[in-house]
């Protein structure tokens, strides 16, 4: 299978400053890869290297298979939806989704035929004749993607295009950004920062820090199995431990056990927080190498502990992750 | 470069806008006395000789301290003017702003010519007051809007919570309002001081024998002889000029003071 | 203003009304006007009312049938024409040339911009004065275009180029610049650097992404800046007079010339009707497409 974009070597740097360092990636066709990372860990702006807005400083690009690491964004036929949506103002929905069609010299009654098409796919076909300021987010949102597809993109990009949506509509969109890529098979780049939008979405991800490529593969492959501390930490992994040979240990605050008395680690309760569902408890936990460790540790109501008392931690072999030293 | 025609547009805009500047500089330090170029050997003698030329001097007084006078007096009525207009209840705010802003939209030398036949040839007003009246008319437009704008940024609850803090009306302007202001007030007056000291259609009619202002003698100067001194004259304005330049844009920022008034 | 700590007004049973706070807070800012106004109607909207149509010892009648000479003779016509030739001449130049400066600083990220930025700005504060006599210098005689042109052989005698048009049209492009640059800059530093991107990524050349989206999202900057620049052009008077001189009158050196040297009044008021009428004219014309442009 040929990748949809290759990047090679690619490094780009700011003055000192190196925002992506010697990366290598090939995204695979008609799947969604997701770009995930904390801010300034560079993953906007290799998605920007591949749209064509900056040009490497060094290393290639290859978007389907032809090197295009100085072609202008213009030449590329990739669609982008970014962060703000850069709608059009003074240009109608239809006219900001017909523009690149328009550039392409689509005849005009194909392209309102194509703007129609594109804007029913996003569900807005009723709102082809508005401005965009009279839009709601999630509705220029959709526009925005609209315009993106409405080209028929080699790649579609998109730069953390959920983030400016208030929390309900983003979990929404995601199952709606899912269903249009599943209809379209378009390949897809989505930049995010948010493990949770990463993991629900992707077929493959990509986790960049500092400018490097941590760790990659499909969410079932990554997130059982972070790489080192800083994606499990990412991934949410709160707890961290030394072995009795000195490996460094993670677990995940679920999959602690509390027991009154039994074989497992001792432990003493900090605090404890009530969640409805669950309690979030804070131990003082001593690991196996001796020290006495914070863990977290994420139970059902029902037990009654109390700050001060002591208890036994287990942690089950199975969900503990060894980290490199 | 990536825009050739933007750049050869750029290289020409800035060629027109500051290239003059710099030839008057260049002609300033001449040894020769004529307006000719190159300049024959380098001296300062016209620098002197602008700086012992009474006419100059004394306009360039006369200039300075109209403009102090004018400024002053547009603050101390265009202030009160500012707050009432932005925290008065007035009826018709726009149009009493728009009343104030329109000696910018009149003609410089149709105001001049105004004030030249009805208060100087009219009402026989000596030519001094007649500046003064002009000047401070032509600077009230600068002193209510831009001190209007840091106004306008301003929350009025910072009034009202030092009223509630017991702060008398006057107390709470003097020390909650008026630090408020402070930032337009300076670059209004500025702004006007440099307006005034500059100003030739307004004043132009309006010379008089024993008060003339520097920058229509230097106009009367260049129109009669046709030496440097005038170059050395300049260069010394333009000195000047880039020092107050430097003072705005360490105290407010230039780009602010001369960016607002277009708004 | 809501007070929500003030107390529900009750009302009062008492002849004399007692005075209501909306009122007394419009008295004090009717007071805080008054010097204000007292300034400004009598020391400009009242002189400038009375010289357009009551200058000394003129009857009204004669500034009206000296404009309508104005109007026909073909002197008068000529330097009105002049005026706003050249007018328009310096207002398209400074557009065509200021709204790629204004395009560049805004957009361009090194720290040169604002070194660049600066510049333009800065003549703004210097006299006009000292910013035209370097025309003289570079336009006279003996200057150095002129004598330029004689030692690369173009030509063998320095020609005039003095009290010329296109001295006026130099001078003033220099005068003007500044201001057209600045308010191109202010609209184009609103317009989000995305929506280029947004084009661009769209299969819009660089040309096409200005002509379709950057300049009609600017179209109110730049019309503010084409009218300053008119307006500006119309009414000055030293670039005029130093670089035009008497072969080259426009509306402002012909006004001072009857005011100062003729001492014909009618038709300086006549000149000066013309002249603010043309300014009006243009203010007038540009908040209409400044209306226009927010409807559509």
């Amino acid at each position: 299978m040929t990748a949809a974009a290759e990047l090679i070597g690619v490094t780009q740097r700011f003055g000192s400053f190196t925002a992506v360092d010697e990366i290598d990636l090939a995204v695979p066709s008609g799947k969604l890869t997701t770009l995930l990372g904390p801010s300034g860990c560079g993953k906007t702006t290799t998605l920007r290297m591949i749209a064509g807005y900056s040009a490497p400083t060094s290393g290639t690009i290859r978007i389907a298979g032809i090197d295009s690491t100085r072609t202008p964004p213009e030449k590329r036929n990739l669609g982008m939806v970014f962060q703000s949506y850069a709608l059009f103002p003074h240009m109608t929905v239809a006219d900001n989704v017909g523009y690149g069609l328009k550039l392409r010299k689509v005849p005009s009654a194909e392209r309102r035929l194509r703007v129609m098409e594109t804007l029913e796919l996003v569900g807005l076909a009723h709102l082809a004749d508005r401005k965009p300021k009279k839009l709601s987010g999630g509705q220029q949102q959709r526009v925005a993607l609209a315009r993106a597809i409405a080209i028929r993109p080699k790649l579609l990009l998109l730069d953390e295009p959920l983030s400016n949506l208030d929390a309900r509509l983003r979990v929404q969109m995601r199952a709606e950004l899912r269903r249009i890529q599943a209809e379209t098979k378009l390949t897809v780049i989505l930049v995010t920062h948010d493990q949770d939008e990463a993991l629900e979405m992707s077929d493959a991800m990509v986790i960049m820090n500092e400018g490097r490529i941590v760790q990659q593969g499909s969410p079932q492959q990554v997130f059982p199995r972070p790489a080192d501390r800083f994606v499990a930490e990412f991934l949410g992994y709160e707890n961290f431990l030394t072995a009795a040979d000195g490996t460094p240990l993670t677990i995940r605050p679920e999959h602690l056990h509390i027991v009154e008395k039994g074989h497992g680690l001792d432990a003493t309760v900090v605090d404890v927080a009530f969640r409805g569902v669950d309690l979030l408890v804070s131990l003082d936990v001593v690991d196996p190498s001796g020290a006495t460790v914070r863990l977290l540790a994420d139970v059902r109501s029902g037990a009654t502990l109390t700050p001060g008392s002591g208890v036994t931690v287990i942690a089950p072999d199975d969900h503990l992750v060894s980290l490199p030293r | 470069m990536k825009r050739p025609i933007t750049a050869a547009l750029a290289v020409i805009g800035y060629v027109i806008m500051i290239v003059p500047i710099i030839f008057v500089v260049a002609t300033a330090f001449t040894a020769g006395s004529t307006l000719r170029f190159p300049p024959e050997g380098i001296s300062l003698r016209w620098f002197d000789e602008a700086l012992g030329y009474e006419p100059f001097i004394e306009a360039a007084i006369s200039s300075l301290g109209l403009a102090v006078l004018a400024t002053a007096l547009a603050l101390l009525v265009g202030v009160p003017v500012t707050l009432a207009i932005h925290r008065g209840k007035l009826p018709g705010k726009g149009l009493v702003e728009g009343l104030f802003l329109s000696p910018l939209i009149v003609p410089e030398l149709v105001v001049g010519l105004a004030l030249y036949q009805q208060l100087m040839i009219g009402m026989d007003l000596d030519n001094f007051s007649t500046l003064l009246v002009g000047h401070t008319a032509l600077m009230l437009p600068y002193a209510v809007r831009v001190t209007g704008a840091s106004l306008a940024l301003a929350d009025p609850a910072l009034e009202e919570a030092a009223r509630g803090l017991g702060a008398s009306p006057l107390r709470a302007f003097f020390t909650v309002t008026l630090p408020v202001l402070r930032p337009g007030i300076f670059s209004a007056g500025l702004l006007s001081m440099v307006t005034s000291v500059n100003n030739v259609p307004l004043s132009l009619l309006l010379q008089g024998r024993d008060f003339r202002t520097l920058p229509v003698t230097m106009l009367d100067y260049v129109q009669q002889s046709y030496d440097p001194m005038v170059a050395a004259a300049s260069t010394l304005i333009l000195a000047a000029t880039v020092v107050i330049a430097v003072i705005a844009e360490r105290t407010v920022g230039f780009a602010k003071i001369f960016g607002g008034i277009n708004q | 203003m809501v007070r929500l700590l003030e107390p529900v007004p009750q009302p009062v049973p008492s002849k004399r009304t007692p005075p209501r706070k909306d009122a007394d807070i419009s008295r004090k800012s009717a007071f805080l006007l008054v010097p204000g106004l007292v300034l400004l109607v009598a020391g400009f909207l009242i002189p400038s009312a009375a010289m357009l149509f009551a200058p000394p010892d003129v009857p009204a009648s004669e500034i009206f049938a000296r404009l309508g000479e104005m109007l026909t003779d073909p002197y008068d016509l000529e330097v009105i024409g002049r005026t706003v030739g050249l007018a328009l001449a310096v207002t398209i130049i400074c557009v065509v040339l200021g709204f790629p400066i204004a395009y560049w600083l805004a957009r361009s990220p090194s720290r040169w911009s604002g070194v660049f930025l600066a510049v333009a700005i800065f003549p703004l504060m210097l006299s006009n004065v000292v910013r035209t006599f370097g025309w003289l210098v570079i336009l006279g005689s003996k200057g150095a275009l002129g004598q330029l042109l004689v030692q690369l052989g173009i030509v063998e005698v320095a020609p005039q180029l003095l009290y010329t048009k296109l001295a006026i049209i130099l001078g003033l492009t220099q005068l003007f610049l500044p201001l057209a640059i600045i308010s191109c800059y202010s609209a184009v530093a609103q317009v989000d650097p995305g929506l280029d991107d947004a084009s661009r990524g769209l299969g819009g050349s660089r040309i096409r992404t200005m002509w379709s989206i950057v300049i009609p999202l600017t179209m109110p900057g730049i019309v503010v800046a084409a009218t300053l620049v008119f307006a500006g052009s119309v009414t000055a008077y030293t670039t005029p007079y130093l670089l035009g001189g008497s072969s080259q009158r426009m509306l402002s050196t012909q006004l001072f010339n009857y005011a100062s040297t003729t001492v014909d009044w009618a038709s300086a008021s006549a000149t000066a009707l013309i002249m603010t009428v043309l300014v009006f004219l243009i203010s007038g014309l540009s908040s209409l497409i400044g209306r226009k442009g927010a409807t559509s």
